[in-house]
């Protein structure tokens, strides 16, 4: 196992980043920390700062103000950096890909490793989609 | 007040405008923008109705602003109706009197295009930087160069 | 009277450090000013609802905000079937009216959380987020889905909850009940929290007045209104339930408003829940074909107040205009009359204290000195100082 895997496989520290969203899935994020599914058994936890992340997790269409933004989160982060799209809406865009303000999707401003779609994803398919990819 | 008699004094205080119940509970008050913001300042401050919001709509007539205001005794929703034309999209902007109005006029200069006047703060409200200037996503094809 | 450096300590909830929501301006310890950016989350819904069908567009309204999700389809349902002239089935008001108070226990219970948070009662935080779960769990077996329940439909409801499925629901809803008892006691009764914040964040009626604030906000200014008393629509004018309105306008209201509302919002589901069983069938949707030309404005009672929906439509198949005003829109900006004056290590609490809903708006950002321009905290470290603050209004209190 290289050093690289083995870093992933252990406690993961996860930046969370909103680049427009509706909050139903940052409110499923922050449920998993919650009791119920308690991630920081394993480990993992939100971080205040992206230059201590692992992981960037990102919901939200990318609306042209937050931009810049997301680009700026994605290049502070200290690779390697795990790019998990959470929703719709960072995959495709969602219902608000008509919109005037979207400048997304995800994939098309920085690298995506790992897409978890669903309006919101429930917390045990997050968890699932991130064993998933860390079983890969 | 109840509302009979509040559509009895609306009309006796302004006789030339037009009052009509849209819909139930809901009554629409069409002026011309020289009486905004007298009326305003009666329904605001003196008969004490709440501010809810106002809504810009790019119309066939004209830019339609509608002020919405509601008397929370009876239920009603009051709105105050003003076309402006579309070669000339200005209006009193009315933060004076209602402090609350200050971000919608804003929002409605970015969206619509409309000039607020003596507004305390005409800055961009919603849209980002790299907007251009002169775009109003929400008015009509037909209206995007005025 | 040095310049204090706060080191940032990685904070639980993932809503901050985020694009600039409004920066302080402070002069030592005390907040003087307050400027405001936004336009992060602005989606253009608006402009989208006018290419969406009027059904399709319940499922665009309904993410405006995760949060208090079910009342924007409600007010926008509201407005439509004004249009239409139709009045929906009583069974399908009192689903309506379950799936609204449900949403405002989840809302409440969220706020309670993100509140211990910010005074540094992480337990707290805890507790009211895995009590609000069963709510969570009532919502699935309803409509499928946690959040975003897609139940609304012109005229009606999409789904009927049959008598099996309340007695279900009246199980969970004793569960619930008794540890949002617990939970208020232990909130309400604690002198630290009333050291924390009475007197904190004041806002009176005139200030309510001045910037058209709704909901709790108003509420705890001893502004007695509320949407599902004054313009009842639902079953709201069906069941009994009482408005809740406090006196002193600081942030301790706001949290006694919302903590009472949570009892009168079980009150009102227990009501819904005896009526759907005593009558086991039932329409849940009333027939509409077209909406006529005609303009609608439907309201309803968020969990942080007014919800205001403007429709015009021209006869054809989608909206012309749709107006959709959130009531975080006219509370935020009381943050002028509560934050300034205060000190910066209540700016956190009384900025929370309003619930503003993210995505209607956005989050906390940073403090700057007025004189040197220089910034001084950021998101995480406000909430910081707001902790710390509780943590030295615990030991005074202890000494005692």
């Amino acid at each position: 196992m290289g050093f690289k895997e083995l870093c992933f496989k252990k406690s993961l520290w996860v930046y969370h980043l909103s680049a427009g969203s509706c909050n139903n899935c940052d409110i499923e994020i922050l449920d998993c920390l919650t009791p119920r599914y308690d991630i920081e058994r394993f480990g993992m936890k939100l971080v205040g700062s992206v230059r201590h992340a692992d992981v960037l997790l990102v919901t939200g269409i990318v609306t042209k103000k937050t931009l810049p933004r997301v680009i700026e989160v994605y290049e502070q982060a200290p690779k390697p950096v795990v790019v998990i799209a959470i929703g719709a809406c960072p995959c495709t865009g969602g219902i608000f890909a008509t919109g005037y303000n979207f400048a997304g999707p995800l994939d098309k401003v920085i690298p995506v490793d790992l897409y978890i779609p669903g309006c919101p994803p429930k917390p045990e398919a997050m968890l699932a989609g991130i064993v998933k990819f860390l079983n890969k | 007040m109840k509302i009979e008699n509040f559509i009895e004094e609306v009309r006796k205080k302004y006789p030339d405008i037009k009052v009509e119940e849209i819909n139930l509970k809901r009554l629409m008050i069409y002026i011309s923008k020289e009486l905004l913001l007298d009326i305003t300042s009666y329904l605001f401050a003196t008969l004490g109705f709440r501010y809810i919001i106002v809504s810009g709509m790019d119309s066939k007539e004209g830019y339609e602003i509608i002020y919405h205001y509601s008397d929370d005794s009876s239920g009603w929703v009051i709105n105050l109706n003003v076309m402006l034309p579309h070669d000339k999209p200005e209006v009193e902007s009315i933060t004076p009197v209602v402090y609350g109005a200050e971000w919608i006029e804003r929002e409605i200069m970015d969206l619509l295009g409309i000039k607020f006047l003596n507004h305390p703060k005409p800055e961009r409200f919603l849209m980002a930087e790299s907007w251009p200037e002169g775009d109003f996503p929400l008015r009509r094809k037909e209206n995007k160069e005025l | 009277m040095g310049k204090k450096t706060i080191v940032p300590i990685g904070p639980y909830h993932p809503l901050l450090e985020e694009p600039e929501f409004f920066k302080l301006y402070c002069d030592g310890e005390t907040v003087v000013d307050m400027v405001w950016e936004t336009g992060y989350n602005h989606r253009g819904i608006e402009k989208i609802c006018e290419s969406k069908t009027f059904e399709q567009v319940f499922y665009v309204v309904e993410r405006i905000c995760g949060i208090c999700s079910t009342s924007h389809p409600f007010a926008y349902a509201n407005a439509v079937e004004s249009i239409a002239g139709v009045e929906i089935p009583i069974r399908a008001k009192y689903i309506r009216t379950l799936i609204g108070e449900l949403e405002r226990v989840h809302s409440h219970l969220l706020w309670v959380g993100l509140a211990g948070h910010f005074l540094g009662y992480n337990t707290v935080f805890m507790w009211a987020w895995k009590y609000r779960e069963p709510v969570l769990d009532m919502f699935e077996m309803i409509t499928g889905n946690r959040n975003s329940y897609a139940m609304f439909t012109i005229g009606g409801v999409r789904r009927d909850i049959d008598a099996e499925k309340a007695k279900l629901l009246y199980k969970v809803l004793d569960e619930v009940e008794k540890k949002n008892n617990l939970l208020i006691g232990a909130v309400m009764d604690d002198p630290v929290i009333h050291a924390r914040l009475k007197g904190v964040g004041v806002l009176t009626a005139k200030d309510i007045h001045d910037f058209g604030a709704v909901g709790p906000t108003a509420r705890a200014s001893g502004v007695d209104m509320d949407i599902r008393r004054d313009d009842p629509y639902a079953a709201y004018d069906l069941v009994d339930w009482k408005v809740i309105t406090a006196q002193g306008g600081d942030v301790f209201a706001k949290a006694e408003v919302r903590l009472l509302e949570l009892i009168e919002s079980i009150k009102i589901i227990r009501q819904c829940l005896d009526y759907l069983q005593k009558n086991e069938t039932g329409d849940i949707k009333a027939k509409v074909k077209d909406i006529p030309a005609g303009i609608g404005i439907g309201r309803a009672e968020a969990p942080r107040g007014e919800v205001f929906h403007f429709v015009k439509s021209d006869g054809g198949n989608s909206p012309v205009r749709h107006k959709i005003r959130a009531p975080s829109y006219t509370c935020i900006p009381t943050f002028r009359r509560s934050c300034i004056g205060g000190t910066i290590s209540d700016a956190a609490i009384s900025t929370a204290a309003v619930d503003p809903c993210y995505c209607c708006t956005e989050r906390m950002s940073q403090a700057y000195d007025v004189k040197t321009g220089e910034k001084l905290y950021n998101a995480a470290e406000l909430i910081k100082l707001s902790q710390s603050k509780t943590e030295e209004i615990k030991k005074r209190l202890n000494k005692r």
